[in-house]
């Protein structure tokens, strides 16, 4: 194996090492644990409080009791084709007389929200609403409508309609672009997530001053380029252990369900159904790849910047430009998965840093493959340059070696021989 | 010709307008221990590093193993910096076995060498031990482990002394030797005179960023002339006359320097005056003391850059 391959790998299974053989990396492993229980957590009070909140909503109807069980039949025919949010909250119907309560008094009942009222003949009916103009109050006029149609009509032949899905057709490129974005999305909180932590990983050498061990056994790139990896590593690993228990704790879920009740779902068939344009398996494939470059050029620009630090107060105070450019990238490339084709998306696709986040969106609504291993390669060529210039800087800034740019490499003796033909002028030398 | 293990020229280094190191020049014949001598600040460590290509001179070049560039060799080299470091997480065993993976060496070999080597040194209770529960000077002697578990064919040692116990200073002397006899060239820094007098072949003094005298250990103690001091039976005005002018009168006895040659002459003269002799010790100056001398000699405004001027002075 190359020598420079060798002391990479070297440098990346110690790096790798010393991360996850330790018990904090179990910590960081089961961080996605905690964040989804305490999304649970938090997600299921406000479900109960969305629940609780529509359990208390009520509308009223105060009706002739002849009307009463054609009223909760067109209820129950009306709110069937309702769905989710548009669905009226629970009728509440009740038969008109003598000892019926004033409709305000009902309207303003404690113990639940009262949204609408309905009395009076259902030709003429008085409506309460809550607020003016309210969907509530509508759907109490349609019901009224609908009561009034059925009696002039008398009975009628139930309909018995037959549905029929499209079940072939193609994806919709709105699906497409939400396929891209999700792409998008889910490498750019996997780069924020793991890539951010290449910003300290030459603190560890600086501070225990190995890195002059590192630097006279090794090029300085390798050095990088093994941290990096190191780091991927780590991340992969990451990846991998919540990919596994995804995938096995959906097979487990799924052996528990009954497959007709899957079956009559129907919805994992229909997410199927929707593919990117370059198909199933060339987008995920691409997509870890762009995973991959996207972490190692990220990673390779934070490792640079942090390695210039020398205290950890200065990488704390790094951690917010670097949060904001990756933001920036991700706002980039969200929009260019957006606009597919457009200048914007263009730019996204060739500016080194979106590169990555913009391809993996473009793979999702464009069909072409060959453009991908293009892309790929231009994203390692920025890899190395971003390496090869942290390096230079690293040794000119840090190594205190004039070796980082040729101009500093002349211009210094020629600034201290100016110095010292100065301090020579003020004082008789001993030379 | 002597094979040169290091052959560095010219060296210089300026950090903005301060001049490290000035032309400093170092020669190491392969298989030699070789000590870079100089007060604390003269420029050694910046030198050293020079030499290893760890950071680039300003002027000047480096050859290291035969003509080749500090680069191209690094897998030869075992290098002890000033800054001691170690990764505190790390057992010492995979500590030496990873310095030994920089170099080349097969992981496998670098744990297997490293009891080996823990071992003779008396260190074998340590070697699962992690580096953060050592002792600071058992952690450098397992760094030195790890600088030549590789075996290579140059060792340069920064400081190495330093921070190490009595006991532990003379285990590192014997490792030296020891390195020297499998046939490695040694080159190491120091300000504490006594391990390069008992160590050195040849032997380089820097002060205030230059070169000030290279040689050997005799070399350099024969700058200065030989210290007497005499002490005559008989004490009186005659006595003085005997003596080299500048000899100082301090309670019963007599100091003053005197060269090489002057001092059967002198032994002479006593004897023929009928003075007598109650005490006479005659001593070579040490290599502290020539490192003395030629320090305060720069630090006085000397120019003392190549030998011949030192030995001038020293002779005057």
């Amino acid at each position: 194996m190359n020598a420079f391959l060798k002391n990479m790998l070297v440098i990346a299974r110690r790096d790798f090492l010393a991360i996850v053989a330790t018990p904090t990396f179990l910590l960081f492993l089961l961080a996605p644990l905690f964040m989804v229980g305490m999304g649970a957590v938090g997600g299921l009070g406000a479900s109960q409080l969305a629940d609780s909140a529509r359990g208390k909503g009520r509308i009223v109807a105060i009706v002739d009791p002849a009307d009463v069980e054609a009223l909760r039949q067109a209820d129950a025919r009306l709110r069937g084709a309702l769905s989710g949010g548009e669905r009226p909250v629970m009728l509440d119907v009740r038969a008109a007389g003598p000892d019926a309560p004033d409709p305000l008094v009902i309207a303003r009942e404690k113990g639940s929200d009262t949204y609408a009222v309905l009395s009076g003949p259902l030709e003429s009916p008085r409506i309460i609403e809550r607020n003016e103009g309210s969907s509530s109050g509508r759907y109490l006029a349609l019901l009224a409508a609908d009561v009034l149609r059925d009696r002039a009509a008398g009975p009628v032949a139930p309909v018995e309609p037959r549905f029929e899905a499209i079940t072939s057709g193609g994806t919709s490129i709105a699906a497409q672009q939400s396929l891209g974005f999700g792409a998008v999305f889910a490498i750019f909180l996997m780069t924020l997530l793991l890539a951010g932590q290449t910003v300290s990983s030459m603190a560890e050498e600086k501070g225990n001053k190995v890195i002059e061990i590192l630097a006279a056994a090794v090029p300085l790139e390798s050095v990088f380029l093994g941290k990096l990896l190191g780091m991927l590593g780590v991340a992969i690993l990451f990846i991998a252990f919540w990919s596994v228990i995804a995938v096995g704790g959906g097979f487990v879920a799924a052996t528990q369900i009954d497959p007709a009740a899957i079956a009559a779902a129907g919805k994992p068939a229909a997410a199927l159904a929707v593919a990117p344009a370059s198909g199933w398996g060339f987008f995920f494939g691409i997509s870890i790849c762009y995973f991959v470059m996207a972490f190692l050029l990220l990673g390779a620009v934070f490792l640079g910047i942090g390695a210039q630090a020398s205290t950890v107060r200065e990488i704390q105070m790094l951690s917010l430009p670097i949060t904001i450019f990756q933001v920036g990238m991700f706002s980039l490339s969200a929009a260019a998965a957006s606009a597919p084709g457009s200048d914007l998306a263009r730019f996204a696709q060739i500016f080194p840093f979106s590169s990555p986040f913009a391809m993996a969106a473009r793979a999702a609504t464009d069909g072409a493959h060959g453009i991908h291993p293009l892309a790929l390669g231009w994203q390692a060529i920025w890899v190395a340059a971003v390496v090869y210039l942290s390096v230079r800087l690293f040794r000119a800034g840090v190594l205190s070696s004039g070796s980082g740019w040729k101009f500093w490499k002349k211009a210094r003796p020629v600034a201290a021989a100016a110095a010292a033909a100065s301090a020579a002028a003020e004082s008789p030398s001993t030379h | 010709m002597t094979e040169l293990a290091v052959e560095a020229t010219g060296l210089t280094k300026y950090f903005e307008a301060f001049q490290a190191v000035d032309h400093v020049t170092l020669k190491v014949p392969a298989g030699s221990i070789y000590g870079v001598l100089g007060p604390n600040g003269a420029g050694k460590t910046t030198s050293l590093r020079m030499t290893l290509g760890i950071i680039d001179p300003d002027e000047g070049t480096s050859r290291l193993l035969g003509g080749h560039k500090p680069q191209a060799v690094r897998h030869r080299i075992g290098y002890l910096p000033e800054e001691r470091g170690l990764y505190p997480g790390m057992k010492a065993r995979e500590a030496i076995a990873f310095m030994g993976a920089l170099r080349g060496l097969d992981w496998s070999e670098g744990r297997r060498r490293a009891a080996t080597f823990m071992t003779e040194l008396g260190l074998e209770r340590v070697i699962d031990e992690k580096i953060r529960k050592m002792s600071k000077g058992m952690a450098q002697m397992v760094q030195l482990i790890g600088s030549i578990v590789h075996a290579p064919d140059l060792i340069v040692l920064d400081e190495p002394f330093s921070g190490l116990d009595p006991v532990n200073q003379e285990r590192l002397e014997m490792l030296v030797r020891r390195e020297r006899d499998r046939g490695a060239t040694i080159l190491f820094s120091t300000h504490v005179m006594a391990h390069a007098e008992r160590l050195c072949d040849r032997l380089a003094i820097i002060a205030r960023s230059q070169r000030r005298f290279e040689g050997t250990v005799d070399e350099a103690r024969a700058l200065l002339p030989m210290q007497v001091r005499y002490t005559p039976r008989e004490q009186g005005e005659a006595v003085a006359a005997l003596l080299p002018a500048g000899a100082e009168h301090k309670g019963e006895a007599w100091h003053f320097a005197i060269e090489e040659n002057d001092v059967e002459p002198l032994l002479a003269r006593i004897t023929a005056s009928g003075h007598g002799v109650a005490g006479l010790s005659i001593a070579r100056p040490a290599l502290h003391d020539a490192f003395v001398h030629i320090v305060r000699q720069v630090d006085a405004g000397f120019d003392a850059t190549p030998q011949a001027d030192a030995v001038e002075e020293a002779a005057a």
